[in-house]
């Protein structure tokens, strides 16, 4: 079972954080220039708050999430004029319809649901909802899925399965126009000066490959997504926590190594012991011979 | 919403079952009411597939009745049925581009060819259908529903039974008498391994299977029995010419069995070459038993094919999330404009024009065949060759005419060429 943490938090991996912000980042500017920005499936809203920065949004910020105080925290999280937490439960049917309520007017909106409709055994509601709500003059959608498909994960979190099929599925069912978006996992490693305290910043080559999240854009201002393109973000990894796992990992795997060799040395000599026993048992001993009639019937 | 789907029959195939499992979904997942439509008199009872029970099956004089908010055919000859239904949307639910299936000089190529003409709304299956589909009329709505896989039947196992020093376990299904299966050349490619085997054919007609060329043939047998063969078997051979989504090898793989296929249509949206199966290249059947024996005698090879086949598995959508899918394309059809009706005119006006065109041609050979055949058929109507008719089926003159057959052999092959 791979290791996974379903809500990004302050304490979830720098890898994890980076993508999801990522995430975030792309839509910052969207959500910028908007009048009303809902999130969907917010989480503890960490990676939005991280992506929108320091400077407050100046709109209103609808943080919605099935858990109530997840939604309050991550309406206190993510600075904005004006931030209200709301609990819904995106499978429901009144859900969404609250929602569409919710979300009623012409002013410029935007809404993202990032890795939210995984969650849901029945997503087409949301969805219908999500083209719906696209479909007004000034409303874009941004959302995201996991590439299950391709790493072949099991998270028990999520109700479906996604990837570049399912993606395709989904694709059919947007309007023309749609943006579509890779999100792809970075590696490195960087050179800095051993002496003093140098900060830095390095570019990255980028190629097409493995999609480690899929995204979609669609609605008023889908297409301003293509000029931000490539975004990346980057993080130095915490080598000493990296180092922690791995080393514990290899050890285990030394212990696991000696203890089954162990295992099958005793496993051998008691196999040999048994083998000897049966063999002593099957064998007439030298009392039992005596005692035995000889073939003549003499004792 | 208020859901038809026309079907020929309920018989047992791979094309019915996908459209009763959809059906099932949106009738009991997404609460539609949902109606078979069988637009053919029924000649036999209809297989019992599972979740039939949950459907409403009635005829097409029933069905006129009523009014549908969808309507979707779901096999070209259906198409033509198709709007005798009162409904606000046509759909086509494509599984395969079915004029493939047909002779190029059949009369039914160009009448299911011709179905894509029509103002229709499209849902496929399979990505490259999805795609030509686009191309070929950009002008209609074209939704991809992948289908999903009764997880429930193939179960997959937690963890692959790894086998060694056995025979290599091979299974190849489907009918041997429709051209494109490619079953005949599976078998054949069997027959020229080198490696311990065991084939098991799966077949409904036993008898055409000649003796000796298989281990085992079974069938039909029921989608349990089937998992259960697939779950014993290490690789599925499949050399079909023809395939929409291509789900037997997917079917395997959800029990642990990898694949030997050709590049058929379809292949590539869950089969990747050294990864998960093994693709082939057409009408190589020493390749195919070569790539065989490999499997046969690398057992590691085997392992990591079928290990990652059936991870391929894990990830493919339930039936469940499929039926999701459905609904949301059935809602986005309902909700959306009905695909121009004049779209597809000019390439109908073209069909048609080609298949009269065909029909001038055939009735002109056919004219000229008959002019030709004319001193012939002068010649049966006159007594001698009567005379000489009865003599020839005359029982007494049976050992008199195979003594002459071979003195006449040069002569008759000179007359009918």
């Amino acid at each position: 079972m791979p290791d996974w943490q379903e809500r990004i938090t302050a304490d979830s991996r720098p890898a994890t954080r980076a993508e999801h912000e990522l995430r975030y980042a792309l839509a910052a500017p969207l959500i910028r220039a908007a009048a009303r920005w809902c999130d969907l499936g917010c989480g503890a809203g960490v990676a939005a708050a991280a992506a929108l920065g320091d400077e407050p949004y100046g709109g209103s910020a609808l943080l919605i999430d099935r858990d109530a105080a997840v939604a309050d925290a991550a309406a206190a999280a993510v600075q904005a004029r004006e931030a209200t937490a709301l609990a819904l439960d995106l499978a429901d049917g009144d859900a969404l319809a609250t929602l569409r309520s919710t979300l009623a007017g012409d002013e410029p909106l935007v809404i993202t649901c990032f890795e939210t409709i995984e969650h849901l055994s029945d997503f087409a509601p949301l969805v219908t909802l999500l083209t719906e709500l696209a479909a007004r003059p000034a409303t874009t959608v941004l959302l995201s899925v996991p590439n299950d498909d391709f790493w072949a994960i099991e998270n028990p979190h999520h109700a479906t399965l996604w990837g570049e099929g399912a993606l395709s599925e989904l694709r059919s069912l947007l309007p023309a126009g749609h943006v579509a978006l890779r999100q792809v996992a970075l590696q490195g490693t960087a050179l800095l000066p051993l002496d003093g305290e140098a900060r830095a910043s390095a570019s990255v080559a980028l190629a097409p490959g493995v999609a480690s999240h899929l995204l979609l854009a669609f609605g008023a201002e889908a297409a301003k997504l293509g000029p931000a393109l490539p975004a990346t973000r980057v993080v130095q990894a915490d080598v000493v926590e990296q180092r922690r796992w791995e080393r514990q990992r290899e050890s285990d795997l030394l212990y696991h190594v000696a203890a089954l060799r162990a295992l099958e040395a005793r496993l051998a000599e008691t196999e040999a012991a048994l083998a000897q026993a049966t063999a002593a048992a099957a064998a007439p001993t030298a009392g039992e011979d005596d005692d035995a009639p000889a073939a003549s019937g003499h004792a | 919403m208020k859901v038809a789907f026309l079907l020929n029959d309920l018989q047992l195939s791979g094309g019915v079952g996908v459209v009763v499992q959809h059906a099932r979904e949106l009738a009991l997942r997404h609460g539609h009411e949902v109606t078979l439509v069988l637009v053919r008199e029924q000649e036999a009872a209809p297989w019992q597939f599972d979740g039939l029970a949950h459907l409403r099956v009635e005829g097409l004089d029933d069905a006129r009745r009523e009014r549908f908010d969808v309507a979707i055919a779901t096999w070209w000859e259906t198409v033509y049925s198709l709007y005798e239904l009162d409904a606000d949307r046509y759909v086509h639910f494509i599984q395969s581009l079915e004029d493939r299936f047909y002779d190029a000089l059949s009369a039914e190529r160009p009448a299911a060819a011709g179905v894509l003409d029509f103002p229709l709304s499209y849902v496929t299956e399979a990505s490259w259908i999805a795609q030509t589909l686009r191309q070929a009329r950009p002008d209609a709505p074209c939704l991809l529903v992948r289908n999903g896989i009764d997880k429930t039947v193939f179960r997959s196992p937690e963890q692959l039974d790894v086998r060694v020093g056995e025979p290599l376990r091979i299974v190849v299904e489907g009918n041997p008498q429709v051209w494109f299966k490619g079953v005949w050349p599976a078998i054949s490619a069997v027959g020229r391994m080198r490696e311990p085997r065991h084939l098991t054919v799966v077949t409904g007609d036993h008898s055409k299977i000649a003796p000796g060329s298989a281990d085992a043939v079974v069938g039909p047998i029921s989608h349990d029995e089937m998992a259960a063969l697939y779950g014993a078997s290490d690789v599925v051979l499949k050399l079909s010419r023809v395939e929409g989504m291509f789900g037997p090898p997917l079917e395997g793989f959800h029990m642990g069995a990898t694949c030997v296929v050709a590049p058929v249509t379809g292949y590539d949206e869950y089969i990747e070459h050294g990864w998960n199966g093994w693709v082939v290249d057409w009408d190589d059947e020493a390749g195919t038993a070569r790539a065989l024996d490999l499997l046969a005698r690398d057992r590691r090879l085997l392992t990591f094919l079928r290990a990652n086949a059936l991870e391929t598995a894990r990830t493919w959508p339930t039936w469940e999330q499929s039926g999701v899918f459905m609904a949301a394309a059935l809602e986005k059809i309902r909700r959306d404009p009905p695909p121009p009706p004049y779209a597809g005119a000019r390439q109908l006006a073209a069909d048609s024009r080609m298949a009269l065109d065909r029909q001038r041609l055939l009735m002109h050979e056919r004219n000229e065949y008959r002019r030709l055949a004319k001193p012939a058929l002068r010649l049966k109507r006159t007594g001698a060759w009567q005379r000489l008719k009865w003599l020839r089926e005359h029982p007494a003159m049976q050992p008199v005419w195979t003594l002459v057959r071979p003195l006449t052999r040069k002569l008759r092959s000179k007359l009918t060429g």
